[in-house]
């Protein structure tokens, strides 16, 4: 573990104006270190998804700080935060969200292209990692869901991110398909790669290293996992 | 207002922009329609007005003893009334201004009982004051006479000083045509005259051409009459005739305003279509997100037949709100269209008029068009399984190479971005082929526009420079001796001058007839090319040249012989078609002097041979040099031939004007087209979009990749467009194309790079709300709501 990669500094987040307001994010405050695996739980509306977007840069908060990797979010504009989140995020979604009409090599490298030479071959690699190293050419349509989200996470991963924002990203599966994502996650952590992954799923919490529970946008829980279970004794 | 009625609204409310577009497409359609078919109604109503209150003829028949012919068709049972009157063109002057006047008689003691005038100001003729005229209101107007006025005329016995009794209107005259060879002329260099018949009895019989105007009790178009009166009057001594449709100025209008009747339905036609793709994009992509709803209220006990109407609805909706708008700007449109259009061409009766059906077809226009578009998505909406339609959506385009992909083999080694553009055409194949149609019909709506334009520009061209070399002809009051020649010759900017005949004759082969006039020139003429289909040729020794729309009109062939009647000098000839020619502005017969002396005789070709075909130094100053000319004492008139030709240019500023605006309106088209596809793709990638933004690609890439496929899609409509424009473009100018004129469509190539050019340009115009959609997306909510 290293020193803290994100810090949260009484984070809020207030939806709407006026009489119609929500709070989905009331002063929250976090550190998160290098190479852990945090998991982030609490019921739907516990603003678990907000402070997934506040940390990847795609909301701003209504008050408080945001620093990742050193750098301040507060201070940057739209096009800083696209190079932020071009450099140091990969992000994980719930449905995939690949590209139909590109092969599974081609919907990583379209990601990759984004970050230099060798894009192709980086794409390659990083479906090797999660084992699709024979569905290279594949088309969604013709993966499984589980298959899909291991190219989720090869597309999130393929830039070296240092952060990996997840979320949900075994909502859509079954177990043994989930097992396999989650063993991935744990996975990426193994190079001090950090990964943040919000659900609603407890039964995930027993492979973090940390977990956090939020409720009505407050931050109830944040307990150190002494003996985290491997992803394939991972039970819902 | 039900549920799924307020829904509808909702809806409507959501897309409105999309709505608009496709609104504005169908609203421009019902205007366009509006606008030229009742302007095509008000000026056919406004031409017959004037052709009833001056008991316009329905047939005119041409030589032989006028009192004869007449009397040979009085009595036909088909005949309402016959006149008898002699028309012959001579040299005028009014003020300083010398002109070719076209002389009509008519009774000085009553009205003409057939081809009659209106008097717009002053009085009509007056049996006691032979010298007293009216003139016809173009030449009127230019010179600004009035009654009292005068003016002189040419006659035998030398100038003659008349008196305008008063300003006249003619329906064979409300486009001031001379013949159906001549009918493009200037008021500066050929006027009307209407004058007491018995001026023109006093005229040698060569110098007039006897007419009779007849006018049918039954219908103008009744063939049977027709044959029969044709038949009698060729029996009866005359040499050619002409039916009301053929009548030069009515010809040259009928073709003018037949073009409205053809814009009405092509230019319409395009925008409607244009608007029914749009509203088929828009709806397909609101039946494909609706899924789930439709599904529910499905499985809850909708009729599907309720869920058919309630989409179907969206698109009558559309087409209603465009068509009415439509419908009335059309009225308001075809009111200004009319005046302004029987402003400048001076008809005396101007009928404006609202035709309910007019507005009704208009509505339904658009109606249909909207109905359209929705019916295949409101189709699929009450067809869709219930359980299917609810199990969630389904993925918007399937994998694959694209097709370029495979046929293009290196463009597999692209960088993915560059994939997707190439594969996202073929995500949603029936709007792609919609947007690429909907790109056809704005080439085509413009690519016609221009098309029409450069055909008029380069027949000028063939006209006033390949084909006619002279500068200007000379009237002379005598006939064009040596000595008149050498006078010309050697004022001071003449280049060269040549005797130049030109005789009415009518052109009779396989039983046809065909009035024109035989223009003869020296052997060899450097003052006219002959321009062929194949090249240009030189003058035959022997033998005639004629147009190229004789070949069918009279079914002729080169080398067959055909009937020449010199209307003036009751004399047949035969003489060889040597070959045609292909000239833009009328269908002559040109002969070498030499022939013109075979065919009618060496002392009456000297006679006819009273003009002088001129030719000005490169560097003189042409008005000098007219002026001069003008000046000489045997020369009666002076013809401008460049006039008609800088004219004419001038005039071209109004087609740039209309090329501008059909530009404008096919830029449009094709915005409301790629902004309702665009809108629509974008609606429908929105999550792999934001997933995209979400791993760093930021606005600017996106939209680009945005632009790429919708500038591919562009470019392939644009290039069948092209196609499609000149098919469009060669069957609209065939339609125009007549004895009269000949418009074979001649296309710039800059005008297809134009063209192109131009609706690309609206395409990336579109693409601007396009961008700022990209930028707005809120990939938090987008994933949110995924999410949820």
């Amino acid at each position: 573990m290293g020193g803290p990669l994100v810090v949260l500094d009484r984070l809020s987040k207030r939806y709407g104006e006026g009489a119609v307001t929500v709070d989905a994010v009331r002063e929250v405050s976090l550190a998160i270190g290098s190479g852990e695996f945090v998991v982030v739980l609490g019921p739907s509306g516990s603003g678990k998804t907000t402070l997934l977007n506040i940390i990847g840069g795609i909301e701003q908060p209504t008050s408080g700080d945001v620093n990742v990797d050193g750098t301040d979010l507060a201070g940057l504009d739209g096009g800083e935060l696209t190079a932020y989140r071009r450099g140091t995020l990969g992000f994980v979604f719930q449905f995939f969200n690949l590209v139909p009409t590109l092969t599974a090599r081609e919907n990583v490298q379209l990601v990759a292209e984004l970050d230099g030479p060798d894009a192709e071959q980086r794409s390659v690699e990083a479906l090797r990692s999660v084992g699709l190293e024979d569905r290279l050419d594949h088309f969604p349509g013709a993966l499984s869901g589980g298959q899909q989200q291991r190219v989720a996470i090869a597309r999130a991963l393929v830039n070296r991110p240092p952060l990996l924002l997840c979320d949900e990203p075994t909502g859509s599966l079954d177990l043994a398909m989930g097992r396999q994502v989650l063993a991935l996650l744990r996975q990426a952590t193994g190079d001090g790669r950090t990964v943040l992954t919000v659900t609603h799923n407890a039964a995930i919490a027993a492979m973090a290293d940390r977990v956090v529970r939020m409720g009505s946008g407050r931050l109830v829980e944040d307990r150190a996992v002494t003996e985290p279970i491997p992803a394939d004794q991972v039970s819902w | 207002m039900s549920l799924l009625e307020r829904k509808l609204a909702r809806d409507v409310g959501r897309r409105r922009w999309q709505f608009v577009a496709i609104v504005v497409t169908v609203l421009l359609g019902v205007a366009l329609f509006g606008a030229s078919y009742d302007a095509y109604q008000n000026l056919l109503a406004s031409y017959q007005a004037v052709f009833d209150r001056t008991h316009f003829a329905t047939l005119t028949v041409q030589g032989g003893n006028p009192d004869r012919v007449a009397a040979a068709l009085a009595d036909d049972p088909g005949v309402a009334a016959v006149q008898p009157r002699s028309v012959a063109d001579l040299p005028l002057r009014i003020g300083d201004a010398a002109l070719v006047a076209q002389v009509v008689g008519l009774p000085a003691d009553r009205r003409a009982s057939v081809n009659d005038v209106l008097v717009l100001s002053g009085d009509y003729l007056r049996a006691d004051d032979p010298n007293g005229v009216l003139v016809e209101r173009h030449v009127a107007d230019h010179f600004g006479l009035s009654a009292g006025d005068s003016l002189e005329l040419r006659l035998p016995s030398g100038w003659t000083r008349l008196t305008v009794r008063g300003i006249a209107a003619s329906a064979e005259y409300i486009w001031p045509a001379r013949s159906r060879q001549e009918v493009l002329t200037l008021p500066d260099q050929f006027g009307v005259l209407f004058a007491p018949q018995a001026m023109l009895n006093a005229l040698p019989p060569a110098a007039t051409i006897p007419q009779v105007a007849v006018r049918y009790r039954g219908p103008a178009d009744d063939p049977s009459v027709t044959a029969r009166l044709v038949n009698a009057a060729l029996a009866a001594g005359a040499t050619s005739t002409f039916t009301q449709a053929e009548q030069p100025s009515n010809a040259a209008l009928q073709e003018d305003i037949n073009g409205f009747g053809e814009l009405s339905l092509l230019f319409p036609l395009l925008f409607l279509g244009a608007a029914a793709l749009a509203a088929y994009v828009l709806l397909s992509r609101l039946v494909g997100q609706q899924r789930a709803q439709i599904g529910l209220l499905l499985a809850v006990g909708y009729d599907p037949r309720r869920l058919f109407l309630h989409y179907l609805g969206f698109g009558v909706a559309i087409g209603l709100l465009g068509a009415s708008i439509g419908a009335a700007l059309g009225l308001a449109l075809a009111g200004v269209i009319t005046t302004i259009y029987t402003g400048v061409i001076a008809i005396p009766i101007t009928i404006v008029q609202i035709r309910p059906t007019s507005v009704l077809l208009g509505l339904a226009f658009g109606v249909v068009a909207g109905a359209a578009g929705a019916l295949a998505p409101a189709l699929r909406a009450a067809r869709l399984s219930p359980a299917a339609a609810m199990a969630g959506p389904t993925i918007a385009g399937h994998g694959g190479e694209s097709l370029l992909e495979r046929v293009v083999t290196p463009l597999r080694r692209l960088p993915a971005r560059w994939k997707l553009v190439l594969r996202g055409i073929g995500r949603a194949p029936l709007r792609s082929v919609s947007t690429a149609v909907g790109v056809v019909l704005a080439v085509t709506l413009v690519f016609v526009s221009w098309a029409m334009l450069d055909t008029v520009q380069l027949l000028l061209e063939r006209q006033f420079d390949e084909a006619q070399r002279a500068d200007a002809t000379l009237s002379l009051a005598g006939a064009a001796t040596p000595a008149a020649l050498a006078e010309i010759n050697a004022v001071s900017g003449v280049a060269g001058a040549e005797p130049v005949a030109q005789l009415p004759v009518t052109i009779e082969h396989a039983g046809q007839r065909y009035a024109t006039a035989l223009i003869a020139f020296p052997l060899p003429t450097s003052m006219h090319a002959f321009l062929m289909a194949s090249g240009s040729s030189e003058l035959p020794a022997t033998g005639i040249l004629v147009g190229t729309a004789l070949e069918s009109q009279l079914d002729l062939a080169a080398g067959d012989e055909v009937t020449l009647a010199f209307t003036g000098l009751d004399r047949d000839s035969r003489v060889r078609v040597a070959g045609f020619v292909d000239e833009p502005l009328g269908t002559y017969a040109y002969g070498s002097l030499p022939q013109l002396a075979q065919l009618i005789g060496s002392e009456a070709a000297g006679a006819a041979t009273s003009g002088v075909n001129v030719r000005i130094a490169p560097g003189a100053e042409r008005d000098a040099v007219l002026a001069r000319l003008r000046d000489l004492d045997g020369v009666a008139v002076v013809t401008d031939l460049h006039a008609l030709q800088h004219v004419a240019q001038s005039l071209m500023g109004l087609f740039y004007a209309f090329v501008g605006a059909m530009l404008v309106l096919g830029a449009v088209m094709a915005f409301a087209m790629l902004f309702n596809v665009m809108s629509a793709n974008i609606g429908e990638r929105l999550t792999e979009l934001a997933s995209l933004r979400a791993s760093g690609m930021s606005g600017r890439q996106l939209s680009l990749l945005i632009t790429a496929e919708n500038v591919m899609l562009t470019v392939a409509g644009i290039v069948p467009g092209l196609l499609v424009g000149y098919v469009a473009a060669a069957a609209f100018m065939a339609s125009f194309s007549s004895d009269l004129f000949s418009f074979d469509l001649r296309v710039r190539p800059t005008t297809f790079l134009f063209s192109a050019v131009g609706v690309l340009l609206a395409a990336l115009v579109s693409q601007l709300p396009i961008f700022a959609a990209v930028r707005r997306i809120d990939i938090a909510q987008v994933v949110r709501e995924r999410a949820g």
